[in-house]
């Protein structure tokens, strides 16, 4: 199994854009003659395994390394690095090569930036004296496919960045990134944003088209219909619940990453001695975890079930009865499924030995407590005492956030006393991480009344009832939750922002809706009946298309909400996702979490 | 009849044709090329020619100083300058793939001019070792030079673009070759260049890497073709041998009648070699005769890419081989349908009948026969000649149901392009061939760059390029050449007008800005997506900076704009626009710009009141300016900001390793934090922080304490609460209560935290003794979960019964999986889901799950009455 999705089912034609940051890579490191030494960022070695996998890099005569603030072991007389934006990055650089220096070890360094060159970087490379010892030079990769509907721009600082230090660069890249799909794809006449960092990228989105216009002629109809931006910032709620879905939750307990996960080998049953890790990956070139990746995780387990049992037939009716070739050849082709069905048997049996814990069980019964908002005494009293069990950090403040969040912050008092607890509990290096949170709106001091309940019920957030196993609602993803995010999302995409906007105003953030090019003069076009009436006149059986891009981030369980949108009957369009990462609670709490130290 | 003639002045070389046509008159008075250095560029390029001043040559009524003049290839001076450079003797001259003049001197500087004869700053270098050793020869190629020093040595400038130079191997010989070429860098192996030397010990090959000799041949003269797969020498004993680059398999070895060595050779095409001596060129080819021309003035030879140019003083002629096409209609006798259908026109403009005859004759191959004169047409110079033939291929179409017929409207643009380019006003001849292989916008290119602009204009209009056209290495002045790099892809039209923005602001230094912005804006409208901000750092360059900033206003990429902007000092406008782009590395442009700049306390006030800007310069100066951002903090009286840093900073103290072997680091790292707090205290909002801040520096004290005491360096550093605990799991339990009266822990956390540790230690009688101090004020809970945890059942059991709510109870009780006292516990408190969730867990167990059955069916039944 490749760990590189294939794309071939894919909405819109994700291969040619990966097919190009392909070649953009394969030149690069083609024109750098000779044995040569690449130096990868971490956090890039990620999305670069997304497009080429490592073996053909090696192809190329490469020695790979990770960058750390370790100087470069290698014979290589050519060190090529490839870097995001950090300045961290640029200190390993510069003591590697002042570390050189001092060894008198003579080295041609080139240094590509990924996606674009950034003046404050090399300015750091310009104060430590090492700028013009570098070949500098660029890797424009904006935006890696993760799965037929999934694309993510990679910067999983985002939130932090934007909503902490205010720090606008992401906003840039995503725009730029859109911007790059507009040149492949037209220019996508409708454009919904809700929040204050998605209108700005609908901004930037269209500055960017004045000064480098996509040209209307050149393409027929525009492959993408809709543009619907949701910001993070307005649903801090979802994320921080736990993710129910086959595919969230394997990301919660194990964490995926750049679409695989990584388990001892043990578990997955090989007979190998204990400790050796082993990647699984996990995307839709994988039939059968494409069936199951978004069904509710109790369904999950049924459909193993009831599969492995329908299999267990046909083995007997083979061993015992006469069966004609073509009969055989069936049975034979059903057993090509069966690596894949023991793979995922393995897997939901690991991940029930969590789901089934009494600490789980109470974790999601708090979440319902605090999303229902109707007891809050017994949600502070839950929060205080996992303080006080010294509970890990990030699941405290998981439920800190959602419970701030919901009720528009806490009262002074109570604000303090959980801080004061929280440092007394995990040490003062935490201050800068409530501060973080503070600043960003998530754990804060109450000075307004919450609209939670409001919008609850305004978006029917929270429903009854819920049968997760023939789902009719979103909701099935939580068991009984619909993400605030895809309600928007559902709402966008039926009818625009205007129905809504009383709706709107109770949530943070301007929205933001327009029509681009030259398709509002279009006089069959009615404004108010938004999408549908022009999913119509795409007449040649295409559905027609909508991109939706969470500025922050978006949760596994979200993305599975928006397939069984698209899969609803009646629902004349494909979904394709942008993200600036995907991410967890726990992600998103980290991301925050900044340590003194 | 006329075909006659036009064979006529064929020379027949074996089975093929060569035709020597003149291409012009040269218009230039007194110009003696033996006198001279010459520069041709190929491509019907420009001619330079400066005074030869190798050469003793007599002085008539000339300055003394010397003229570097530049023709059209017509002889039609295009500009002069006086030679005034220092360095010693002009080595060699030669154009560049962009037209710009490389003057290599002697002591290794490189002068390079535009084709206006203005020298273009700086000048480059060979390097010291050609400063001081002399360079005596150098051999050009398309866009790089090698030069050979007295101490022969070699020095290579790879690409003029770069101009970085490189040596290459020595060949260990003392005497100067008799004779240097190069191998371009695109025809090598290893892709750089390759030189090859004549010496007295047979022909050497160089490159960066080593040395190593590849033929015995003594060669006095050498010549690589064209395509760089053949090398022609002329060796000591008078042949001409033609060999491949790794000279085993000779083509050609023909005796010529001289020992003395040619003064020129070149590759005429592919499939001849050309020698010139005093007054005689004689053409070498495979298995023929030589033919000699003779020449009563000097000549100098220009390959081009599929013939030769020969120029003398008086004319410029056209050496090539005769297209076959033309070959077919005007040989002589030739029977050809080519031939046929053009005899035909002949007789239909005569109204002879015979025309007809002619036609049917060929009927079959009559699209054949048109399209050959299509060809042959578009191979002539002559216009005239060019009509002849376009007027026979249309008689010919005629009678053609399915010819394209775009083809003779295609050639006929071809053909207006190309004679335009070919009037001696402009001097530009180009075969279809090379026009071809130049491509239509490097030729408007050179044109724009001439100064031809309408022409430009005009060609690009009438070609309907106004689509995209990929760009090759091919740039005007810097300007243009930055907007081209910068985009790569650009529109031709586009071009045009800009440049022709650019020379009229430099022509128009008496127009007063307003009315020349009027006029500039007038044209440059006209095209869209145009640059508007090359032409005002144009406009800034010939010091018109008030017109650069109208100009500027105008330009709708903040990627140009915003450098621009700062370029002519605005610096306010320039953060504006750049905020407003959404493009934060603009922005630190920007930043850095102002702080280079500016004195810190004015730069703190330009960037404070723009949140983006003030952000960004935080984000940096966090990572990498920490003094300054204190101060930047200190200025903008965020005092917690500084707090905050100073904070950050003692952990960095306490991550040193130094800090742990000595309490030396505890004074400052304290006395940080103690700064903190003050600083935290002077606002109102931050008494949270301060009062954080004052307990951490009192937890360091009391732990540096305890680790004295203790002798273990386990505290510092960890929170309050695993202080307790470590202090408890020590069993110091004085010290534990200390830490929680002197932090006011709760009587909640308190129990948690030395439940917890009583556990870790295991030291269960402690822990009954601890329960029953008093009343615990959360339960006995933690009590439970302690045990649970540690798998003690006997331990749990003794608090499990103390627990009052009996779903909790419940619970515990399944926890160490006691199914019986569970239910029991569930069916107190009455709770059906309860009882559900429990089953769950004893699934496995069927006794257990039946129990949980019966008495959920009991409650349910309850519940219904």
């Amino acid at each position: 199994m490749a760990q590189i999705p294939n794309l071939d089912n894919a909405p819109l034609n994700l291969k040619s854009i990966r097919e190009q940051s392909q070649r953009d890579l394969v030149n690069i490191l083609k024109n750098i003659r000779g044995k040569k030494c690449l130096v990868i960022d971490p956090k890039l070695s990620g999305s670069l395994s997304l497009i080429v996998p490592t073996s053909t890099l090696k192809e190329y005569g490469i020695e790979l390394r990770l960058l750390s603030a370790e100087p470069v072991q290698t014979d290589c007389a050519k060190v090529v690095y490839f870097v995001g934006p950090q300045f961290i990055s640029m200190r390993f650089i510069s003591s590697h090569v002042h570390d050189d220096a001092s060894k008198g070890l003579q080295r041609e360094y080139f240094l590509y930036f990924v996606p674009r060159r950034s003046v404050a970087c090399e300015k750091i490379l310009e104060e430590e004296k090492v700028h013009n010892l570098m070949t500098i030079g660029e890797y424009p990769l904006y935006m890696v496919p993760l799965d037929e509907d999934v694309l993510s721009f990679e910067l999983d600082l985002a939130p932090k960045e934007w909503q902490v230090d205010g720090d606008a660069s992401s906003l840039w890249h995503i725009a730029k990134a859109i911007h790059k799909l507009e040149f492949t794809f037209g220019l996508i006449p409708n454009v919904r944003a809700k929040g204050k960092a998605s209108v700005r990228v609908a901004e930037i989105l269209n500055r960017m088209q004045t000064e480098e216009p996509v040209s209307l002629s050149d393409m027929n109809i525009p492959e993408i219909n809709t543009l619907v931006l949701i910001d993070r910032e307005v649903d801090m709620v979802t994320p921080m619940c736990s993710q129910l879905t086959y595919e969230g939750l394997v990301d919660e307990f194990l964490r995926i990453n750049n679409g695989s996960v990584e388990l001892d080998a043990s578990i997955m049953g090989a007979q190998q001695q204990d400790g050796k890790k082993m990647k699984v990956p996990l995307n839709s070139s994988d039939k059968l975890f494409k069936e199951i990746r978004d069904l509710n995780f109790e369904v999950v387990v049924q459909v193993l079930r009831q599969k492995a049992t329908s299999m267990k037939q046909d083995y007997t009716e083979v061993t015992t009865m006469s069966q004609t070739v073509s009969e055989l050849k069936d049975f034979v082709k059903k057993l090509n499924s069966l690596p894949e069905m023991t793979r995922h048997i393995n897997l939901a049996q690991h991940l029930s030995t969590f789901t089934s814990k009494p600490s789980f069980l109470g974790q999601l019964d708090m979440e319902h407590t605090i999303i229902e908002a109707q007891s809050y005494d017994i949600c502070f009293e839950y929060i205080e005492e996992m303080i006080h069990k010294q509970e890990p950090l990030n699941k405290v403040l998981r439920l800190l956030i959602l419970f701030s969040v919901t009720n528009s912050g806490l009262p002074k008092k109570q604000f303090d006393y959980l801080r004061r607890e929280l440092l007394h509990s995990y040490g003062f290096e935490h201050m800068v991480t409530l501060n973080n949170l503070e600043k960003a709106g998530l754990f804060k001091k109450q000075e307004t009344k919450s609209n939670w309940q409001l919008v609850k019920r305004a978006l029917q957030l929270v429903v009854e009832d819920t049968d997760t196993a023939n789902p009719n609602d979103i909701s099935y993803v939580f068991s009984g939750y619909a993400p605030l995010s895809i309600r928007l999302v559902q709402n966008a995409i039926r009818s625009g922002w205007r129905p809504m906007e009383e709706i709107l105003k109770l949530l943070p953030g301007p929205h933001y809706e327009t029509k681009r090019g030259g398709f509002s003069s279009s006089p069959s076009f009615d404004m108010s009946q938004g999408l549908s009436s022009s999913i119509d006149k795409v007449g040649d059986g295409r559905r027609s298309l909508v991109l939706v891009v969470f500025v922050g981030g978006v949760t596994f369980a979200e993305i599975s909400a928006l397939r069984f949108l698209s899969a609803q009957e009646g629902m004349a369009y494909d979904v394709i996702v942008g993200t600036t990462k995907i991410i967890s609670g726990n992600s998103l709490a980290e991301t925050f979490s900044e340590n003194l130290g | 009849m006329a075909n006659v003639s036009v064979a006529a002045e064929w020379q027949l070389v074996y089975n093929r044709y060569y035709r020597k046509p003149e291409l012009y008159q040269m218009r230039w008075k007194h110009i003696d090329l033996s006198r001279n250095k010459v520069a041709c560029a190929p491509f019907g390029g420009p001619i330079a020619v400066i005074r030869d001043d190798s050469k003793i040559v007599q002085l008539y009524a000339e300055s003394a100083l010397r003229k570097l003049r530049i023709f059209n290839s017509a002889g039609i001076l295009i500009s002069e300058t006086v030679w005034k450079n220092p360095g010693g003797r002009l080595i060699g001259m030669s154009w560049s793939e962009d037209q710009t003049l490389i003057c290599v001197v002697q002591d290794g500087t490189v002068y390079r001019y535009n084709i206006h004869a203005e020298l273009i700053e700086p000048n480059a270098s060979m390097g010291k070792e050609c400063f001081e050793e002399n360079v005596v020869e150098c051999v050009f190629w398309g866009n790089g030079v090698v030069c050979v020093t007295e101490a022969n040595r070699y020095f290579c400038m790879a690409d003029f673009a770069t101009m970085k130079v490189c040596e290459l191997a020595r060949p260990e010989v003392e005497e100067l070759p008799h004779c240097v070429a190069v191998i371009e860098p695109k025809y090598t192996m290893t892709g750089s260049v390759e030189v090859l030397i004549g010496t007295d010990a047979g022909i050497l090959m160089l490159d960066e890497d080593g040395v190593q000799k590849v033929d015995d041949t003594l060669s006095q003269k050498m010549a690589v073709s064209p395509n760089g797969n053949f090398v022609a020498c002329f060796t000591h004993d008078g042949r001409l041998v033609v060999n491949n680059t790794n000279f085993s398999s000779p083509v050609i070895d023909e005796s010529c009648e001289s020992a003395l060595p040619p003064e020129q050779i070149a590759w005429c095409g592919m499939d001849s070699v050309l020698l010139y001596w005093n007054d005689m060129l004689v053409m070498v080819a495979p298995q023929a005769e030589p033919v000699r021309y003779f020449y009563d003035e000097p000549l100098v030879l220009i390959p081009e890419c599929d013939g030769v140019r020969i120029l003398s003083n008086s004319s410029m002629e056209f050496l090539q081989r005769v297209p076959a096409s033309t070959e077919q209609i005007f040989a002589i006798g030739s029977t050809s349908p080519a031939a046929l259908l053009y005899d035909a026109l002949d007789h239909f403009d005569r109204r002879s009948a015979k025309a007809d005859e002619n036609l049917r004759l060929i009927r079959a191959s009559l699209p054949k026969a048109v399209e050959a004169c299509i060809d042959a047409a578009g191979h002539e110079f002559d216009i005239s000649r060019q009509r002849t033939l376009l007027r026979a291929a249309s008689y010919g179409q005629a009678f053609c149901s399915n010819f394209q017929r775009d083809r003779i409207q295609e050639m006929c643009k071809t053909l207006r392009v190309l004679n335009a380019a070919c009037d001696p006003e402009i001097g530009v001849p180009l075969s279809i061939q090379q026009y071809k292989s130049l491509t239509a916008s490097v030729l408007i290119g050179r044109l724009i760059n001439a100064n031809c602009h309408l022409l430009a204009l005009r060609i690009s209009e009438y070609l309907g390029m106004n689509q995209l056209i990929v760009y090759g290495v091919y740039a005007f002045n810097s300007i243009v050449c930055g907007y081209l790099q910068a985009r790569n892809i650009m529109l031709t039209e586009e071009v045009v007008i800009m440049h022709w923005a650019c020379s009229k602001i430099t022509a128009s230094l008496a127009i007063p800005d307003v009315t020349l912005l009027e006029i500039l804006l007038d044209k440059l409208k006209l095209c869209k997506g145009i640059s508007y901000a090359a032409v005002a750092a144009h406009a800034d360059k010939s010091g018109r900076r008030k017109l650069a900033a109208m100009l500027v206003e105008h330009e709708p990429r903040s990627s140009k704009q915003v450098p621009l902007l700062l370029s002519i000092g605005e610096e306010d406008t320039a953060l504006v626009k750049a905020t407003e782009s959404g493009d934060t590395d603009l922005v630190y442009l920007v930043i850095f710009h102002i702080w280079q700049k500016r004195p810190a306390l004015e730069f703190f006030g330009m960037i404070q009141t723009r949140p983006l800007a003030c952000d960004l310069f935080t984000v940096y100066a966090r990572c990498y300016k920490h003094e300054f951002l204190k101060d930047f903090f200190l200025s903008t009286g965020q005092l917690q900001e500084v707090a905050f840093l100073l904070w950050k900073e003692s952990w960095e103290l306490g991550k040193n390793p130094m800090a742990s072997n000595g309490s030396a680091l505890h004074g400052p790292r304290i006395k940080r934090i103690e700064k903190a707090h003050s600083l935290f205290s002077e606002t109102k909002e931050h008494t949270f922080e301060s009062k954080a801040a004052e307990e951490h520096a009192k937890l360091l004290r009391i732990q540096h304490e305890l680790e004295v005491s203790t002798k273990q360096a386990i505290f510092v550093d960890s929170s309050i609460s695993d202080t307790i605990r470590t202090c408890i799991v020590l069993g110091n339990h004085r010290a534990a209560m200390k830490v929680k009266t002197e932090f006011k822990v709760s009587e909640k956390r308190w129990y948690w935290l030395k439940v917890f540790a009583l556990a870790t230690k295991r030291d269960w009688d402690a822990l009954e003794r601890f329960s029953k101090e008093k009343r615990p004020p959360i339960g006995y809970r933690p009590f439970v979960e302690a045990c649970v945890d540690a798998d003690e059942k006997g331990e749990a059991l003794k608090y499990i019964p103390k627990l009052a709510d009996p779903r909790e109870r419940a619970e515990a009780y399944a926890r160490i999986g006691m199914a019986k006292e569970a239910a029991d516990a569930a069916s107190q408190a009455k709770d059906g889901e309860l009882l559900g969730r429990l089953k769950l867990t004893f699934a496995q167990n069927a006794a257990a799950s039946s129990i949980f059955d019966t008495l959920r069916d009991r409650l349910s039944f309850q519940g219904v009455s």
